[in-house]
């Protein structure tokens, strides 16, 4: 832990680095999700479930 | 009283950084385990190419009867991302960063457009073929998943391989650029190798379960071997994160690195030669079993033997270079074998003597591999430090353009001249221009001997300040004249 108040706990990053971070966490879950939505929608358009 | 709070966190604050995927130092020497680690992305653009232009391109139009016409089209869709590469370079090397990253978060951007691009691809190929309850459906949908699926791959590679090209550079001193170069290309050829093995084994009793099965694989192994490659391989960078940002628009920047001596001509070098080279790669098999009536196995040993001619032009082009040779007569001396070996085949063929067409074909191979080592060199060692992404998405851009341009127009002539003569005039024109693109290549390169920024050898294009030659470089160009 560091006093530095830039530091976020606990890796010792700071604020505008951890958001960084964050934001590819972020983007990497929107991509997979799109992803993930047009898969199923392929898949339902081959053999349809649901009815 | 134990202040176990305090202790955990101070616990979790040290464990913290290990689990961030860059590295913490910059370090001055990089170990050989940790660029073969680096190069480990080469393997899955090998991957991918081979699923695309190999495998698939045979499913799609054996196993799921897809027009051959289409199909073309289709795989001919990422080549239209191609000259974007200078772009991308240009983005990676003005990108701005709290990190002061600026190579891997494309690499990771990159490898989720290949992965996401692998996951639907199945999907979109047996909607395309029209399997199952497919048939009803409108056929907007198939073709612009499968379009979609095709660019998402494409962009993929192209974003991974120019980055992650950038970040070998980045890592390494000059004097070990051409140990990268080499380590770059075998590990693309050993992706494309063992892929091409892999692939062909878990297809041979195809099944659309086993097709989903393959390519969706392919794209968690792309998502791993990229993660492995560059996890802590660049490191952050306090100093560049704070830096003032310096917005140079794209043409400028692009102004600034074609206005570099010889900078233009070694593109135009690449190019030719590329392209010279490159319409052997899908006209040798058929070449071989049209004219000089080999067996597929045979033809397939042909291409066998195309490879092993390149690994050990990559080979040698690698030890040479370190030894101080200059790229640029490296590339030259590609060409200058190159452009015998394409005669040679005609030759061959006007003869039918496979074993000479054997010799000729590692000729070809060999010539390819010194001629793409020194001319990615001589890339790398043109750039400047600050622009080393552009000047990587440049090379890439141009060679990948003129592959595809060269191999597409190969294919046309050959169909063309098939149609109302034998198959051995049909062919040798072909090989007769590859042979002329090799000697214009050569022509143009070579003013670029002259000792300038990409001619000259190791190390004397360092910026103003630092020693030009090390000690080691004095030495070794001391031996090398002697």
């Amino acid at each position: 832990m560091s006093n530095d108040p830039n530091k976020v706990w606990p890796t010792g990053l700071t604020l505008a680095e951890a958001e960084e971070v964050h934001s590819y966490l972020i983007d990497g879950t929107r991509v997979f999700g799109v992803i993930a939505l047009i898969a199923h929608l392929l898949v339902a358009v081959t053999t349809p479930w649901l009815g | 009283m134990f202040d176990y709070r305090r202790f955990a966190l101070g616990k979790i604050a040290q464990v913290g950084p290990r689990f961030l995927p860059f590295a913490d130092v910059a370090s001055d020497t990089v170990p050989l385990s940790r660029l073969l680690r680096l190069s480990l992305f080469q393997v899955t653009v090998g991957m991918a190419l081979v699923l695309l232009v190999g495998t698939l391109n045979r499913v799609m139009i054996v196993e799921l009867r897809v027009p051959a016409t289409l199909v073309a089209i289709m795989l001919a869709l990422p080549l239209v991302f191609a000259p974007f590469r200078a772009l991308i370079g240009y983005k990676s090397d003005t990108f701005r960063s709290a990190l002061g990253l600026r190579r891997a978060p494309f690499i990771f951007k990159g490898t989720m457009l290949q992965f996401g691009g692998f996951a639907i691809m199945p999907f979109a190929l047996l909607v395309l073929s029209g399997y199952d309850q497919a048939a009803d459906a409108p056929r907007w949908i198939g073709l612009s998943a499968a379009a979609l699926a095709f660019l998402l791959v494409g962009a993929g590679v192209h974003i991974v391989q120019t980055v992650g090209l950038a970040l070998a550079t980045d890592l390494v001193p000059e004097e070990d650029q051409p140990k990268v170069v080499g380590l770059m290309y075998v590990m693309l050829l050993v992706g494309m190798i063992i892929s091409a093995f892999v692939f062909g084994a878990l297809l041979e009793n195809y099944t659309p379960g086993r097709l989903i099965q393959v390519i969706q694989g392919c794209a968690v192994v792309t998502i791993l071997l990229n993660g492995i490659a560059i996890w802590k391989q660049e490191a952050r960078d306090r100093t560049r994160a704070a830096a003032p940002r310096t917005d140079m628009p794209f043409l400028q920047a692009w102004g600034r690195l074609s206005a570099r001596p010889g900078m233009i001509r070694l593109l135009a070098v690449i190019a030719l030669g590329t392209a010279g080279f490159g319409m052997a790669d899908v006209l040798l098999e058929p070449f071989g079993g049209q004219v000089l009536a080999m067996s597929v196995a045979e033809t397939t040993r042909l291409t066998v033997v195309l490879a092993s001619g390149s690994l050990l032009g990559f080979a040698l082009a690698s030890v040479w270079l370190q030894r101080g040779a200059a790229p640029v007569s490296m590339a030259l001396l590609g060409a200058v074998l190159g452009a015998p070996a394409f005669l040679l085949m005609i030759v061959a063929a006007g003869m039918t003597a496979t074993p000479l067409l054997v010799i000729a074909t590692l000729l070809a191979g060999f010539g390819a591999g010194l001629f793409g080592h020194g001319t990615l060199t001589a890339t790398m060692r043109a750039a400047p430090r600050d622009q080393i992404g552009l000047a990587l998405g440049a090379w890439g851009a141009v060679q990948t353009t003129a592959a595809g341009l060269a191999i597409a127009l190969g294919g046309v002539i050959r169909d063309l001249l098939l149609t109302d003569t034998t198959a051995a005039s049909a062919y040798a024109p072909v090989f007769a221009l590859e042979a002329g693109l090799l000697l214009l290549a050569l022509l143009v390169a070579w003013p670029l001997r002259q000792a300038g920024p990409i001619g000259a050898a190791v190390g004397l294009v360092k910026p103003a300040g630092t020693p030009i030659l090390s000690e080691t470089q004095v030495r070794r160009a001391a031996l090398h004249k002697a």
